[in-house]
């Protein structure tokens, strides 16, 4: 009988789920999520290519003109990618909420320069 | 010993019991327990050999993959492995902060595993809230790192991230309230009547069959024995924050869960010290790229027990041949000696008692230990032998 | 007029207070359990099947219904096939014999409280061959336990629920409704009969800490491993009808049933109040326990609660030959 005064209580607190979707929990800062690249400082360098450990971007072009394909089905989110980009051009944003319905959905190919980056 | 009444029961490889896929064959006459052949092998990934693959920095993340609830352990072990290979050393925040870290987990790994006891022996309400604040610390564990589990905190010669005082702050709030809800599970396991009717008495493992079966972890030191690696050989900044090592003479299942919250009590008061006297510093230093050729050995005492790796090193940048040995794989023999001679109804708890992580155990060697014959099997061989073995046996 | 009187109780028995109007109960009572024991766990429950989850029993029964139903090649069909209806309607029967919309039930005679107590044993013995026709190694340990458990908790559940009757003077549920709606509820002369009567209960709903036959951790589902699809979702159903035929009967014999002041419309509503109030006190049980070990539980019945129940029997022949 010991638990009988916790389960008691529970009844008059909130319960501690969210409903979820139409409670989210807020990521905290720091969470490993989706990439985001800004064109303007990729070198073309290919480190991030180079030290991922799922093989999961592929480069495409040489320096400057260089464009990515990131597989997010592929990655772990480790975060190698954005501490080995030197210039800070790759980085992981805090979005978790990246389930889709088959593997073409789940690739980002970054381009320029047509500004921002398409999700195919 | 069997008057022809009794039979065999298979408990796996997929069992609502196991979390994680294993063959236990009982031979049971009625409600008695009167034989147990175990089978392990059948989480194997191949981790062993694709870590041959992948450079040093590669490795890193696959290794925390091992296993999902001790992964900072594995790569504490590793990265002590690859430094002490290549004679660097990590420096002293580093240090301190993998061992919070690693303390942090520690925490967590015992409160998931206080719920799937509570569930093993149908206690689903302690279940609930036992998993319920496990929430805290994985709250914890994601602001201090970017991810609930698999943390990649650890690099080549340091940590990735810092601890900042903010962090720090939100770390000791955070403790406090494990540290309540710790004494209160404490309070309830020994004092709740259907569950001291359930693991007391059950799941013996005396001293002496600890020690030959080679037991490790909360396992042995819940039979009195108080082998700790933490304090038998410190790595990280172990051999300057003091901590006690819990120990309990019971030799069953309440005794495993007593040790187990006990340590979890303790791993606050670590986390707590660690924070205080976290030193200043760097918090990593440059590791090579390529490794000399060199043998080491690290050992680490995971949340359930002690956990040995080996690398032997070729002057590449990837690693020749690494092994892991986990903790649960010296406890299987003694569990099979713990399951004779119990009940049917004692089979799961007896199993959850010993924390199982069957995905850190599984690797393979084939031994022949009459003649020279080594097998090397590809995955395909594999899967073909699986499936004549399956239907000899019926 | 016989004709329409007949057509009557026909429509009594199908529909209202019968078998559909069972079935819609069953299926509320499955959503009162889920949610108050998973706000007893604080967290929320069934929540977006319906408004807050109240279709969600529902949901799942006709999920399973559309499910495959697979029999394996070893079972004795004709066994396998029979033991799910039977587990079925047997407690609908017994339903029939528990004053819900009035003062007297759709059946009542001299005696059909120990007709129900044999519905019980019937129940019981269904789950042991529902258990054995499975010729599973799982399905026969738990049918066995069941066997086992059921042996334990029976004697102690007559003679409880005999001592009521011997205080009002008759052996039919309605004729004890009908005692107590005109003096007080038998729960005041018998406390420990109540709490011996919930445990029992428990025992025979194997709900936890006694769910040792269907224990789902150690013996995968126990007797009810080999059934699915149609025969599962009838058996889920069933698990529900009992624990409304529990509810009502406890609610029936100990607290009066639909008695209760104010006007006789209020019947159903008294009814409902009562069976909540003992469906909660089911769910509470669940979630404070762990589960005991089969020679555990016969342990603490034979040496515990047989005897409180034989002494309640005492009390209640001593109370009915000196007080009433």
């Amino acid at each position: 009988m010991s638990m009988e005064g916790e389960l008691l209580k529970s009844l008059s607190k909130k319960p501690i789920t969210l409903r979820y979707p139409y409670e989210k929990a807020a990521p905290l800062k720091g969470l490993r999520g989706k990439h985001s690249w800004d064109p303007a400082k990729c070198t073309g360098c290919g480190m991030c290519a180079r030290v991922c450990p799922a093989f999961a971007i592929e480069i495409f072009g040489k320096g400057k003109e260089a464009e990515l394909r990131v597989h997010l089905d592929r990655c772990t989110f480790c975060g190698q990618c954005e501490e080995s980009c030197a210039p800070g051009a790759l980085k992981l944003t805090p979005e978790y909420e990246l389930a889709a319905f088959s593997h073409e959905q789940m690739v980002i190919d970054f381009k320029r320069p047509n500004g921002p980056p398409q999700q195919t | 010993m069997s008057k022809g009444t009794s039979f065999e029961i298979p408990i796996g490889p997929q069992h609502p019991a196991l979390k994680e896929p294993e063959s236990f064959t009982f031979v049971v006459d009625g409600e008695n327990v009167v034989d147990v052949k175990p089978r392990i092998g059948y989480n194997h990934r191949g981790i062993e050999k694709a870590l041959e693959a992948r450079t040093y920095l590669q490795n890193l993340y696959l290794i925390e993959r091992v296993c999902g609830i001790c992964s900072h352990a594995h790569v504490f072990c590793y990265s002590q492995n690859v430094e002490e290979a290549a004679g660097i050393e990590a420096p002293p925040r580093a240090k301190y902060i993998r061992t919070i870290v690693a303390e942090l987990e520690r925490i967590h790994s015992h409160l998931l595993w206080v719920g799937i006891a509570a569930h093993e022996i149908g206690f689903d309400t302690l279940f609930m809230y036992a998993w319920r604040d496990r929430e805290v610390v994985m709250d914890l564990l994601e602001l201090i790192s970017g991810n609930r589990v698999n943390y990649a905190m650890n690099t080549i010669g340091g940590v990735r991230r810092d601890i900042q005082s903010d962090v720090a702050e939100e770390v000791r709030k955070g403790l406090q309230k494990l540290e309540e809800r710790a004494k209160y599970y404490t309070g309830i396991c020994t004092s709740e009547r259907t569950i001291l009717r359930r693991a007391v008495g059950v799941g013996i493992l005396k001293p002496a069959d600890a020690l030959t079966l080679s037991a490790v972890g909360p396992t042995l030191r819940a039979s009195g024995i108080g082998r700790d690696i933490r304090r038998d050989d410190p790595y990280g900044a172990y051999d300057e924050i003091p901590f006690n090592v819990i120990t309990h003479d019971g030799c069953d299942v309440a005794s495993r869960v007593i040790v187990r919250l006990g340590e979890t009590l303790e791993a606050i008061g670590i986390v707590r010290y660690a924070l205080e006297h976290l030193p200043e510093g760097e918090i990593k230093v440059r590791a090579p790229r390529t490794v000399a050729s060199n043998e080491s050995v690290s050992r680490v005492e995971a949340p359930r027990g002690e956990l040995i790796h080996y690398i032997r090193s070729n002057d590449t940048d990837k690693p020749e041949r690494y092994k892991i040995r986990s903790p649960t794989l010296g406890n299987i023999l003694s569990v099979c000696k713990m399951l004779v001679g119990g009940y049917v109804a004692d089979i799961p708890i007896v199993l959850a008692a010993i924390d199982p992580c069957f995905s850190c155990t599984d690797r393979m060697a084939f031994v022949d230990i009459e003649g020279e014959r080594e097998w090397h099997m590809t995955g395909e061989e594999l899967r073909r032998y699986g499936i004549k073995w399956y239907e000899a046996k019926g | 007029m016989t004709m329409s009187g007949e057509l009557l109780q026909l429509a009594e028995i199908i529909i209202y207070p019968g078998i559909i109007f069972i079935f819609l109960v069953s299926f509320l009572y499955e959503w009162i359990d889920r949610k108050f024991y998973a706000r007893l766990q604080n967290r929320y429950g069934p929540l977006y099947t319906g408004p807050s989850g109240i279709l969600q029993p529902f949901a799942d029964f006709i999920k399973l219904l559309a499910k495959e139903d697979i029999e394996p090649e070893a079972v004795d069909r004709g066994v396998f096939r029979t033991t799910p209806i039977l587990i079925l309607f047997i407690p609908l029967l017994g339903t029939l014999l528990i004053p819900i919309s009035g003062l007297s039930a759709v059946v009542h005679f001299e005696g059909d409280l120990i007709f129900l107590v044999f519905l019980l044993t019937l129940i019981a013995i269904s789950i042991f061959l529902a258990g054995w026709s499975s010729t599973n190694r799982f399905s026969t340990i738990g049918g066995v336990r069941a066997a086992l458990q059921m042996i334990s908790y029976e004697i102690p559940l007559t003679l409880v629920l005999i001592s009521p009757a011997i205080l009002a003077g008759s052996l039919s549920i309605t004729g004890i409704v009908l005692w107590q709606s005109a003096r007080y509820p038998l729960i005041i002369f018998q406390p420990i009969g109540f709490v011996v009567a919930v445990i029992c209960f428990l025992a025979e709903l194997e709900r936890v800490p006694f769910d040792i036959p269907e224990a789902d951790t150690e013996i995968v589902a126990g007797w009810m491993t080999e059934f699915s699809g149609r025969k599962l979702a009838l058996l889920r159903l069933s698990r529900d009808v009992e624990t409304v035929l529990a509810a009502a009967l406890l609610s029936a014999v100990f607290l009066g049933g639909p008695a209760g002041p104010g006007p006789p419309e209020l019947a159903l509503f008294w009814f409902f109040l009562k069976m909540t109030a003992v469906a909660l006190i089911f769910t509470n049980m669940r979630a404070l326990f762990a589960r005991l070990r089969i020679d555990q539980m016969m342990n603490t019945f034979w040496k515990y609660i047989l005897p409180l129940s034989l002494a309640q029997v005492f009390l209640s022949e001593l109370i009915s030959l000196f007080l009433i």
